[in-house]
């Protein structure tokens, strides 16, 4: 493969502040890179020093395999364009002129448009879906359609690699879409080299083919989106806690921030720990409360992937997971009897039983003096997939536990928890 | 069928445009022949033809008139209103704001304090026939010029913003110089203040001989940067990224502009608002785009300044009138029009 753009140990400091600590890098031609990184990561100064925007302290930026200082200004805008952050144009140039504009390094000081030039233009106007604007004034058009005319202006340089500096943070989402819509299909179409640096983490990581994390002026992880983007990474280099899960169209992965409840729990978290039994989405509507409200929850075993252990999940609550599709292991119901051992209360939502859980209506019977809060708003009967298993457990435990309380309006749940606290 | 509307577009683009130029060098063709008319004494049609035409049929003193008098003063007017337009066009490009003025940096100030210290030293030195206060006023103008060019500069480039704030600091530090000179010496002051407000009065063919080279050269310079120029008001950076030698491009630029403002300040004195507004109204008419942007500002600075010249030397007559106060009157409410309507369309 043909190396696109390379650099070299490039190191790079605003002042006394050091921003890049030396970068090595190897683009192939055709490529769809994303840098991604926290702010003051040092992603934008990579773009302006691949771009020569700014020159490196060190080391060396090599495009074509030949030296970026070596090309004259105008030999560098027919190889490169550059889309920058600010794209504002203060003057009421039309979009045609200013797509026009693109073919300066092409054209001589005193000679007219030639008939390539506009060729080329209109060329590049079909490919962006400018040609309808041509006659509209720039400061007329949406922030979509400006970055469109921007990104044509770009494609009249007839440029091999083009470089792309948030070129969505000011657009409303469905504008975000079009414009990566557009750029992945420059590269598929026109094996145009892509490098554009963003701080969305979802849109490069459905678009681009390779993404590049960027740490305090480093590379910390390099290579596709499902290798980039795991939750040690993101807590690594943002210091953030979140959930990854798999977009269900591209099978690319996305990225969740789990909120940072913890914080406010600590200051307000109350003395009384509630182990939770749910399952198939049961608790999840009244997880977020019982947090909020400051008890120390605990759930479990819940099924990974089920809805309540999502919400579990980002909520960050601690839990007994287990595989889904097979029953319930010795070693996981364990683990959740150290969970419920420390509880003062436990709950019961009206989850529906079958093999694989029946082992958490079980447990029950091994703690008849801990309080509990049994869901009754909906028959066990009907809840029953075991033939009736499960209601002959549930009933058995009602006659023998003492410290049964049953719920039969679900909205009366907070009501009885601060009763039982007492 | 996209093609041929778009040629379409182009094509009722351009033909406005000559309209537009046709009728500007019309006027401002017509505003010469009436500015000699109107003066003082008496001039009839006939005198003036037959003066054009060349023959001998004039009396001495309506040649003179006309010919050392009227026409070198109108020819003044005219290059002094399309320099300072043209000049306010380019700095307001490359500085990509539109309140900005020729005089920004501090130019007219440093003129000042050349005419101020001349008047101050007594020297009364004649350079090709001249008093020696225009030479004076260039020498300061240039002066001030260069010393805020090495103030701002950064090794090879010159942030704009820097360019601007040593130029208000230079002019600052100027102006109470200049306040200084006239305390120490009261009498004799009219001349300088009628240099501050700003006139052409007793404008004669040296003065033009004597800015033209600069003139010209700034000229120059200018219109062989048109298309650069076009491609800076992008915004350096993609300036840059279009293959554009942006601080090379500025500061030959700027220099240009300097030279050219320094030039005419140092015949007129400051006359404000027309390097300001000039530029605005010609923008309104004919678009951002500077190859029809500068000639038509240049047509425009130069008929408004005319016209404010007759006036001010009619209106009162005997008593002339310095020409700046009538451009700052026409220009000022203006001025504050664009303020109360800042809007995105300045441009």
């Amino acid at each position: 493969m043909k190396i696109m753009l390379k650099t070299d140990k490039i190191k790079f400091s605003y002042a006394r502040e050091k921003v890049l600590r030396g970068i090595d890098l190897e683009i192939e031609a055709g490529s769809f890179i994303g840098i991604i990184g926290p702010n003051a990561s040092g992603k934008s100064t990579l773009l302006k020093n691949m771009s020569q925007t700014l020159k490196p302290e060190s080391g060396a930026v090599y495009l074509d395999h030949q030296l970026l200082n070596d090309y004259s200004s105008l030999e560098l805008a027919k190889k490169m364009a550059v889309v920058p952050q600010d794209t504002e144009v203060n003057f009421n140039f039309n979009v045609y002129d200013i797509i026009m504009m693109g073919r300066h390094p092409y054209q001589k000081r005193w000679s007219g448009l030639s008939q390539e030039d506009k060729k080329i233009v209109k060329e590049v106007m079909e490919v962006t879906d400018t040609l309808k604007l041509r006659g509209k004034l720039i400061n007329e058009l949406s922030g979509g359609e400006r970055q469109r005319v921007i990104i044509a202006r770009a494609l009249a340089q007839k440029p091999d690699i083009l470089l792309l500096d948030e070129p969505t943070s000011s657009l409303d989402i469905n504008y975000q879409g079009e414009i990566y819509d557009l750029l992945n299909y420059l590269n598929q179409e026109f094996n145009l080299t892509i490098i554009t640096v963003s701080h969305d983490l979802n849109l490069t990581a459905q678009y681009c083919e390779e993404l590049l994390l960027l740490k305090e002026g480093r590379i910390y992880a390099a290579g596709p989106a499902e290798e980039v983007l795991t939750e040690n990474n993101i807590k690594a280099v943002y210091n953030a806690e979140v959930l990854i899960k798999t977009n269900p169209i591209s099978k690319k992965p996305f990225v969740t921030l789990v909120p940072e409840v913890n914080r406010i729990k600590k200051s307000k978290q109350k003395d009384f720990k509630i182990h939770i039994i749910a399952g198939g989405g049961t608790a999840k509507n009244w997880l977020y409360k019982l947090e909020n409200l400051g008890y120390q929850l605990s759930i479990g075993v819940l099924n990974i992937g089920d809805a309540d252990w999502q919400a579990a999940k980002e909520l960050g609550i601690k839990m007994v997971e287990a595989p889904p599709f097979i029953d319930i292991s010795e070693t996981e119901i364990q683990k959740n009897r150290e969970l419920i051992e420390k509880a003062d209360l436990i709950i019961l939502s009206d989850l529906p039983f079958g093999h694989g859980n029946l082992a958490n209506l079980e447990v029950l019977f091994d703690y008849p003096e801990k309080r509990k809060i049994l869901f009754s708003n909906f028959d066990i009967k009907k809840r029953d997939y075991i033939k009736g298993k499960a209601e002959k457990i549930w009933n058995k435990l009602l006659e023998e536990d003492q410290n049964i309380y049953l719920l039969k309006e679900k909205d009366n749940l907070i009501s009885k928890i601060k009763k039982l606290e007492n | 069928m996209v093609e041929a509307t778009g040629d379409l577009i182009i094509m009722g683009e351009n033909k406005k445009n000559i309209f537009v130029y046709l009728t500007a060098v019309s006027f401002s063709v017509l505003l010469i022949f009436l500015a000699l008319f109107i003066g003082s004494s008496q001039i009839g049609p006939a005198d003036i033809s037959s003066y054009i035409m060349g023959s001998n049929a004039v009396s001495a003193s309506t040649a003179i008139i006309i010919g050392e008098i009227r026409l070198p003063r109108i020819l003044l007017a005219f290059m002094v209103g399309a320099g300072l337009a043209v000049a306010g066009s380019v700095f307001q490009a490359i500085i990509r704001n539109p309140m900005v003025d020729p005089y920004i940096i501090g130019i007219s100030a440093g003129a000042g304090t050349g005419v101020m210290l001349a008047l101050f030293l007594g020297i009364e030195i004649t350079i090709f026939n001249l008093s020696s206060l225009p030479a004076f006023a260039f020498m300061g103008a240039v002066a001030t010029v260069f010393t805020v060019y090495q103030l701002a500069r950064v090794g090879n480039k010159l942030p704009v913003l820097t360019f601007l704030l040593a130029g208000v600091a230079v002019s600052f530090i100027l102006n109470s110089l200049m306040s200084f000179l006239m305390v120490l010496r009261t009498e004799n002051l009219q001349q300088l203040v009628y240099w501050l407000m700003g006139s052409l009065a007793g404008a004669g063919w040296g003065d033009i001989r004597m800015i033209l080279p600069y003139f010209l050269t700034a000229l120059a310079v200018i219109i062989f940067y048109l298309k650069d120029l076009n491609i800076l008001l992008l915004g350096e950076e993609s300036a840059a990224h279009l293959g554009l030698n942006v601080e090379r491009t500025k500061i030959i630029l700027l220099g240009a502009a300097s030279l050219m403002t320094a030039a005419v300040v140092s015949v007129s004195g400051s006359i404000g608002f027309i390097g300001l507004v000039v530029p605005h109204i010609a923008r309104l008419i004919i678009g951002p785009d500077h190859r029809r942007l500068i000639p038509l500002a240049a047509l425009f600075g130069a008929s408004f300044l005319l016209i404010a010249d007759t006036a001010a030397r009619t209106i009162m007559a005997p008593i002339e009138l310095p020409v700046g106060i009538l451009t700052a009157l026409a220009g000022g409410p203006y001025f504050i029009y664009l303020l109360r309507n800042k809007s995105k369309n300045i441009w």
